[in-house]
């Protein structure tokens, strides 16, 4: 039977620690975690926009100084640049689905390297639900965009070959959610799992570059994640076949 | 004011059912008598694969870099398909890597 949590020694987390909350429910209270903290950024940005409003300042211009308006913006315009390469036009009506799901998973990845938090996209849990948002998401956009038409992306390129690679393209499909997820939890248990067994090993100073490297890590997965998932997307609305 | 109380009641609704999940459990580490296979095919099952797949990587890096050091302009470019790639090659590491502990956790 496979078990969804990936770890397999217990992780120290102060949820379990304090709350005496059983260690395979962490995950859930720290995705309640994060997405608070999403919350919270959210209004605080909010309000900025209302407070510029207030004054008649145009809200579209941005803050003279250095706030965390403009760091948010200035992300999300590069977000959004680069959903633009893929997608092409259709960049803004999928851009609010794909950014959330990038800053959900960058937020939670991220909590992974606060020591006594564990991330919850270590989980299979979380992964699979925002895995299987995506799939859903796509199958809707093909069907959406080109109607019953969408099923000849089932079909390949021939004919007599249409019961072979309908089965095949079946199973791909069905396996796309599963592997995005499998890659993200995989990757943020492995990532946790060198960070545990270095800061065991010395605790001083050696775990700082592999905090380093998990910064990295952190950020690609989530990255890599809503790449996937745009590049699917673009797959399911597009009309060459 | 009302948006706020909806906003509210909504959020208790979806993390209410969490309250339930925190009920107490208890697991046990079973011992396995073929202890000592499990152990030898996780470390060299995610050796191999590790190997593999750092072949894999390197040369989709290597040619990236080539393909850089040729034309700088392209490197924007090849950044996305190159992130892309290395991501693929790795999921397939990490695959064996999920198996490795699997296989650690029956131990």
């Amino acid at each position: 039977m496979f078990s969804l949590s990936l770890a397999s020694g217990e992780h120290f987390s102060l949820f379990s620690y304090f709350l005496k909350m059983n260690h395979g429910y962490v995950h859930v209270a720290m995705a309640a975690t994060v997405t608070l903290l999403i919350v919270w950024l959210s209004l605080l940005i909010h309000r900025s926009f209302k407070r510029d409003q207030e004054i008649g300042r145009d809200p579209l211009v941005p803050d003279d100084k250095l706030s965390l308006r403009n760091i948010v913006e200035i992300g999300l315009e590069r977000l959004y640049q680069m959903f633009q390469n893929i997608l092409g036009h259709d960049a803004e009506k999928h851009f609010g689905l794909l950014a959330s799901i990038f800053l959900y998973i960058l937020i939670s990845n991220f909590m992974g390297l606060i020591p006594g938090f564990l991330p919850p996209t270590d989980n299979m849990n979380t992964n699979l639900a925002i895995g299987l948002v995506v799939f859903l998401y796509y199958n809707y956009q093909g069907f959406k965009e080109s109607g019953v038409g969408y099923l000849k992306h089932f079909m390949g390129p021939v004919v007599p070959l249409i019961p072979l690679m309908f089965v095949i393209e079946l199973v791909s499909h069905i396996v796309r959610p599963i592997s995005l997820s499998l890659r993200l939890a995989g990757n943020m248990t492995g990532d946790h799992q060198v960070l545990g067994v270095f800061s065991n090993m010395t605790p001083l100073l050696v775990p700082v570059i592999f905090m380093a490297l998990g910064f990295l890590v952190c950020f690609l997965q989530a990255f890599v994640f809503t790449l996937l998932s745009s590049v699917y997307i673009a797959m399911a609305v597009s009309h060459d076949h | 004011m009302k948006k706020w109380l909806v906003s509210i009641v909504t959020f208790v609704v979806c993390f209410l059912p969490m309250a339930s999940a925190f009920a107490a459990e208890t697991t046990k580490a079973g011992s396995n008598a073929a202890g000592w296979a499990i152990a030898l095919a996780a470390g060299i099952g995610l050796g191999i694969a590790a190997f593999g797949g750092a072949l894999g990587q390197g040369r989709a890096a290597a040619s990236a870099l080539e393909g850089i050091a040729r034309n700088p302009e392209a490197s924007g470019k090849l950044f996305l398909p190159l992130i892309l790639g290395l991501a693929l090659i790795e999921s397939l590491v990490i695959y064996a890597f999920v198996i490795a502990l699997q296989l650690v956790g029956k131990l």
